[in-house]
């Protein structure tokens, strides 16, 4: 149990006397880190949540995005770091399932699922590419038996996480706006819970969450039961079509005792509930294991007594356990009984809020000298290097990871993964495009500027396709906040996220907050994950087949900034450097720029430069559409550079457009008048990647060869080394 | 040295939930009127055949295999070794 003796003698002073056993286990579950963000939640309201479309209602567990027409969308995201680092398959599989609860806990439906992972050096080590194996099945298999798809993400891999795994996992629902879920419960109301029983398995786990994984017992697995949850969606959609249900929350870290007090604590009600009347797998548990069992697949409702016979028919109908736990109190009081037996009597407030710590934050020393760069080997074969970082673990195709994923059911996926963001359809005639991004490699080098990077980044994403961000979700990961060095790169994230997201007038809608990342090595790099949801009024730009004689176009300008670049840490194994900056106005000029050629048609296809800069972003478009292309790097806008510098500069705010000719006079007036930074820097045509520096060949590649190892490295690694 | 069939089977620890067995239990033989059966657990089955000299050599050296290349999770699962004459 994670209690320290300052919040015990806390506790002891609320209430007034000692407290039981029960009340022990529920507060140490519901003032963990992990439950409770006391660590955090003082900094977090620094971020802007209100918009002109966010929707907001008490004890939501999702952001709410009114897309119009009497619809939404819903939002969140979630991490399952530390069972996923233990049980990668049902770690991975669970957090896939807690996530869309939190989707459907809000009355819509889930629609997709994104999922970002983040593992050690798996060319080098065996454990990481068991554990990203098998964390790729386990989200594969969860939403693939759901019939969710799973459209979209990340992989990365960075020797930080070493023996260790960040499971990373964001749903979006869709749904009508007045069927939203209004969270008002009245006196004597029911409290039922519905779903899978209530067992031994992943008992503590939010604790565990907030323990560092070297101190714990490793009992915390949970097992993935998909179909039950399948169950559960459609029994709940269904209760929620005749309106049966008041109030709803899913049951996650910290189980009973985080669901029971914090609805009872956000709706200002008490809640009386007997742990007799729960469903339980075995039959000898105790009140205490009962109350903090993570056990999955379950949901809290409350109805009323005129509604609960509707409630079990349909869940008798589903096949789903049912069972009437407790009722509706107005004393603010949340008391677990078993029987006539008072095991639990504490005041919603005292458990819902822990006490928030204020903790002390410090700079760490390796920032004054991080960005001083070494001297690096030149590179005499570029070509040679490019097939190399093709078959590079972060460079390489992640097709072997979402061809796993089925990510058309549903037949809303009108962009695929594979391109920079996806694409759905929603039923109003408008356009969901969505993406998470993150980097801990710039982030650890400059963790505002890092963050500010991934966001970035998410929006160019988004851009791409042709939609306007209205909202972001974060997810914010680190080592142990107790260590103010730590929480230092903690607090300069989120304080450029802060600043990026009012700028640019971009809600945050949702997040997450995971602490205690650690590895037997140490802390791992500061890594914030942000997704951007971004909407398409009216038809989304599909990537159309580039041709000969097009023209390819770059917008932004190239700038000395490689510190946490691949180049530098794949190629030259060099940790350091200035990492990229992104400039806001340049930014929001370059954003309505792409946004406006895209809407008047004049391009083909839009893709941004991230990792691996330039170099990679070009041979990309090549690979995916079986043409070669000639770029004249004397001719890329920005800072005069040596080669390699132009080629693998991980600057941010640049797109590359390819287009038709003739329509290059429009968008170069277009572009001007923005006064945007941009140049025609190549032609496509032919079957070679080709750069070169005025009239000196520097890469001269078969895009058929390149997109073989492009395609195939990852697989191969996986399966095979 | 002999011959030995090696037998090994994976199983979830008890207390960790059988999604699987449940399934055949609830949905498939209670469906009927096998009434009698309580509780369905699911699980794999490995049969290694292996050259060792006596039976002990042949038992810990497949657990020895099964540990090394993690064909079966510790924290999750148990696993039960019995080794046979082949």
């Amino acid at each position: 149990m994670s209690l320290e003796p300052q919040e015990l003698s806390d506790l002891k002073s609320k209430i007034g006397r000692e407290p039981t056993s029960t009340e022990l286990q529920i507060i140490a579950a519901e003032w963990s880190e992990h439950c409770s963000y006391k660590s955090s939640k003082k900094h977090l309201k620094m971020l802007p949540m209100t918009g002109p479309l966010v929707i907001k209602e008490k004890g939501y567990d999702s952001g709410v995005l009114d897309v119009g027409d009497g619809y939404v969308v819903t939002a969140h995201i979630e991490s399952h770091n530390h069972p996923s680092a233990v049980e990668p398959y049902g770690g991975a599989a669970t957090g896939v399932g807690g996530v869309i609860r939190d989707i459907l806990s809000a009355g819509t439906r889930p629609i997709a699922i994104f999922d970002g992972l983040r593992f050690g050096n798996i060319e080098k080590d065996q454990h990481a590419r068991w554990l990203f194996k098998n964390a790729v099945t386990g989200v594969a298999d969860y939403g693939n038996c759901l019939g969710i798809p799973t459209i979209g993400g990340e992989v990365e891999f960075d020797d930080c996480y070493q023996n260790y795994a960040l499971v990373d996992v964001a749903a979006i629902g869709f749904g009508k706006k007045e069927s939203l879920i209004k969270n008002h419960v009245k006196k004597g109301d029911l409290v039922v819970l519905l779903g899978g029983s209530t067992g031994r398995d992943g008992i503590g786990g939010s604790q565990f969450a907030s323990d560092s994984l070297e101190s714990e017992d490793r009992s915390a697995v949970q097992i993935p039961d998909p179909f039950i949850e399948k169950l559960i969606i459609e029994a709940i959609l269904e209760a929620r079509n005749q309106k049966l249900i008041h109030a709803m929350k899913d049951l996650g870290g910290g189980g009973l005792s985080c669901a029971v007090s914090e609805t009872a604590d956000a709706l200002d009600v008490g809640i009386e509930m007997d742990v007799e009347k729960v469903h339980t797998r075995e039959s000898d548990m105790h009140p205490d294991e009962i109350m903090i069992s993570e056990s999955q697949e379950r949901m809290l409702v409350i109805t009323s007594k005129t509604k609960l016979k509707k409630l079990q028919a349909i869940c008798k109908k589903f096949h789903i356990g049912c069972s009437v736990i407790g009722h509706v109190k107005s004393d603010n009081q949340m008391h677990v009984k078993k029987g006539k037996e008072t095991f639990a009597n504490l005041p919603t407030d005292v458990v819902a809020n822990a006490t928030l710590l204020d903790l002390p934050s410090k700079k760490p020393p390796y920032l004054e000298t991080i960005e001083k760069e070494r001297k690096l080997k030149p590179i005499t074969d570029y070509s040679k290097l490019m097939i190399k970082l093709f078959a590079s673990p972060n460079i390489a195709s992640k097709i072997w990871v979402y061809g796993q994923y089925d990510h058309e059911v549903g037949i809303r996926t009108v962009t695929k993964p594979g391109h920079d963001a996806s694409v759905l359809r929603l039923d109003n005639g408008k356009y969901l495009s969505a993406k998470i991004d993150g980097n801990p490699k710039h982030c650890y080098i400059n963790p505002r500027e890092g963050a500010i990077g991934c966001f970035e980044e998410a929006c160019r994403n988004v851009v791409c396709t042709g939609a306007k961000p209205i909202g972001m979700l974060d997810h914010l990961q680190f080592g142990s906040p107790k260590d103010p060095e730590i929480f230092w790169t903690f607090l300069e994230s989120l304080k450029g996220l802060t600043d990026f997201a009012k700028f640019f007038e971009i809600p945050c809608v949702g997040g997450k907050v995971s602490l205690y990342n650690e590895t037997p090595a140490g802390p791992i790099k500061p890594t914030p994950i942000i997704g951007v949801l971004g909407l398409i009024d009216k038809k989304p730009s599909v990537p159309q087949k580039i041709l000969n004689n097009d023209c390819l176009v770059i917008i932004g300008d190239t700038k000395d900034e490689l510190g946490g670049s691949e180049y530098f840490e794949y190629v030259h194994k060099f940790i350091g450097g200035k990492c990229p900056v992104v400039d806001f106005e340049d930014s929001k000029k370059n954003m309505f720029s792409v946004l406006k050629v895209i809407g008047d048609r004049l391009v083909k296809s839009v893709h941004d430069c991230s990792k691996g800069g330039l170099a990679i972003a070009v041979s990309e478009i090549c690979m995916t559409n079986n043409i070669g292309c000639k770029v004249h790097l004397d001719a890329v806008p920005g800072e005069k550079l040596p080669v390699d510098r132009i080629l693998f500069s991980e600057s941010h705010s640049r797109y590359l457009l390819a287009l038709e000719r003739k329509n290059l006079k429009r968008l170069e007036n277009i572009l001007k008048k923005n006064r945007v930074s941009f140049k025609e820097i190549g032609e496509f045509g032919g079957d070679k990647i080709q750069f070169v520096d005025s009239a000196k060949s520097i890469v001269d590649l078969s895009v058929e060869r390149s997109q073989k190892i492009w395609l195939n490295s990852l697989k191969n690694l996986v399966l095979h080394s | 040295m002999a011959i030995f069939d090696v037998h090994v089977i994976i199983e979830n620890k008890p207390g960790i939930s059988d999604p699987e067995g449940d399934t055949i239990l609830n949905d498939l033989v209670l469906k009927g009127t096998k009434k009698a059966v309580s509780k369905i657990k699911t699980a794999k089955m490995l049969k290694f055949t292996i050259q060792e000299k006596d039976k002990r050599s042949a038992q810990s050296k497949v657990q020895e295999i099964c540990d090394e290349l993690r064909i079966y999770n510790p924290m999750v699962s148990k696993v039960t070794i019995a080794v046979f004459d082949a």
